[in-house]
């Protein structure tokens, strides 16, 4: 009796729901234009809504009926028997159909009141949204996805050496949803200095259209909250604090009011850990112990990323002073700072060998930057735009060293199993 | 560990998606209302679930098709898939019941007015 007395329960506030719902819904002009407005249009409207609703129970009924038997059949639940009525349409006992009969009256009525007030602006909010998750994509830059689903995947599949469902889900949100927040918030905020930015909107980035920014920001929340609460739920208080610093670097980079991009060095210090922090968070969910090898090793990375941001700035000196923007290479000017970043690039790979074997191996990763770079050591603000030809090999040069870190990781991992 | 129910149920939620799409009736005509449905959806129902957990009515079974993974106790992973599953095939039903409404009245004025010029 216990499960018809909870079911009851349960559908007496879906029932209560629904009415007000449908109520509210069926009626044209809202809550407020009562009266006059009550005509023969709400009450057709009204009918049409239940007719709607019982037609569709009537499917559920039958699908419950069937699918609710072939599931208890599978042994996929069962319930306690001194809980239930024991009156069964097939194996299905008859408290089962309370769930579609719940849904069924509730939701609807939910429906038709959200979608009332926007009847007549309907058309204009639906080509609002067309192109969202194409726009978005591109602007996630599928080219760079990995950046970040790697140092993610990497991490944690050395320190686990096992597939697990945390590797399958942290290396999709890293690869995908990750990047849709960064570079989506990123696009957003940044609509009216890459306006003025010819190198926007191919393999670096697309040109947001204004309607598509609040879209765009619900779209990248939508994406990442539910993917950052699973992870958070598989890990500790490492992983908390992992992924909330991950978190907080993607919003604070480029967002109105934090906008670190725009803070000289900490722009460098943000996008670094964009890159940074996966793997901190894959280490963190595998439990991996802090030997100072490893803290090496996160370390040479970081700079590797900060070296790699402050070059990316210096193509970027003259849009950003006529946009206003400030950036590390603004501010210190294009020469120091492609110095600066052949710099960090060298003490990365001076630092990887002082890790353990083979970790000294990936000091040569760091040559290919320096001497890709070097050309543009005495590079002045005004031909700083010409650094475009270097970053251009740079996105490519990633690549390569990803596939050399690949085979040094392979290496690692006979060394030590 | 089987997998077969929880592929079922996601091939089950394609499948409303695509007549979303094909007959544009829930999330392809208000995405936003149809988000705010589908999640007051599954959070109700699977409020339900855990006050018969709680009460102990609802256990979950032993099926070799089921992943086994629990969310919380005898509450295993598949169970929010499924509420996801029946909200999205609620609310196909409701809208495409909706729609074939609409139609057939309409049908039924254009063959009068056929016949009338006739």
């Amino acid at each position: 009796m216990t499960y018809l007395w909870l079911a009851l329960a349960f559908i007496a506030a879906a029932v209560i729901a629904g009415v007000m719902f449908a109520r509210a819904g069926a009626r044209p002009g809202g809550a407020q234009r009562g009266g006059a407005q009550r005509g023969g249009a709400q009450i057709g409207e009204t009918a049409r809504h239940w007719k709607a609703v019982g037609l569709a129970f009537a499917a559920l009924a039958v699908l419950t009926a069937v699918f609710d038997s072939v599931m208890i059949g599978m042994e996929l639940f069962h319930y306690d028997a001194s809980h239930i009525l024991g009156l069964k349409i097939g194996l299905a006992p008859i408290e089962d159909f309370a769930y579609p009969l719940a849904g069924v009256v509730a939701l609807p009525g939910l429906w038709i009141w959200l979608t009332r007030k926007r009847n007549d602006a309907s058309p204009r909010a639906s080509r609002n949204f067309k192109g969202l998750v194409p726009q978005a994509l591109l602007a996630s830059r599928p080219v760079s996805w990995i950046n970040t689903a790697y140092p993610f995947a990497a991490a944690m599949l050395l320190t686990t050496r096992d597939i697990d469902w945390v590797l399958i889900v942290g290396t999709f949100y890293f690869l995908i949803p990750y990047n849709l927040a960064m570079y989506g918030i990123n696009d957003v905020f940044d609509y009216e200095s890459d306006l003025k930015n010819p190198r926007k909107g191919g393999i670096e980035g697309a040109l947001l259209q204004p309607h598509l920014h609040r879209p765009m920001l619900w779209l990248a929340a939508i994406t990442n909250v539910p993917f950052l609460l699973v992870l958070a739920f598989a890990g500790g208080p490492a992983a908390w604090i992992s992924l909330g610093v991950s978190a907080f670097a993607v919003v604070a980079y480029s967002v109105a009011g934090l906008r670190f991009k725009e803070r000289p060095v900490l722009d460098s210090l943000t996008s670094s850990t964009h890159f940074v922090s996966p793997a901190v968070v894959g280490l963190a969910l595998a439990g991996a112990d802090v030997t100072p090898g490893l803290l090496i090793l996160l370390a040479a990375f970081f700079l590797w990323g900060m070296a790699a941001h402050a070059f990316g700035a210096v193509q970027d000196i003259e849009p950003d002073r006529q946009a206003g923007i400030g950036s590390i290479a603004t501010v210190i000017g294009a020469r120091r700072t492609v110095r600066l970043a052949v710099g960090l690039w060298l003490v990365a790979g001076l630092a990887m060998l002082a890790t353990p074997w083979p970790g000294p191996l990936a000091a040569i990763i760091a040559v290919p930057y320096i001497i890709n770079c070097a050309p543009y050591w005495n590079v002045t603000d005004t031909t700083a735009a010409r650094t475009n030809v270097a970053w251009r090999r740079f996105i490519w040069l990633n690549y390569g060293s990803g596939f050399l870190v690949t085979l040094i990781f392979i290496l690692q991992w006979s060394l030590t199993s | 560990m089987g997998v077969l129910y929880l592929v079922s149920l996601l091939l089950g939620i394609t499948c409303m998606l695509l007549l979303d799409h094909r007959f544009r009736l829930f999330f392809w005509r208000d995405a936003k209302a149809a988000a705010i449905v589908t999640a007051v959806g599954v959070l109700f129902l699977l409020g339900w679930d855990l006050a018969g957990i709680g009460l102990g009515i609802f256990l979950r079974g032993e099926g070799t098709i089921a992943t086994g993974l629990l969310l919380a106790p005898e509450l295993p992973i598949e169970e929010p898939v499924f509420l996801l599953f029946l909200v999205l095939c609620t609310m196909v039903l409701y809208t495409g019941a909706r729609r074939i409404m609409e139609r057939i009245p309409a049908k039924r004025r254009e063959n009068e007015r056929e016949r009338e010029n006739v």
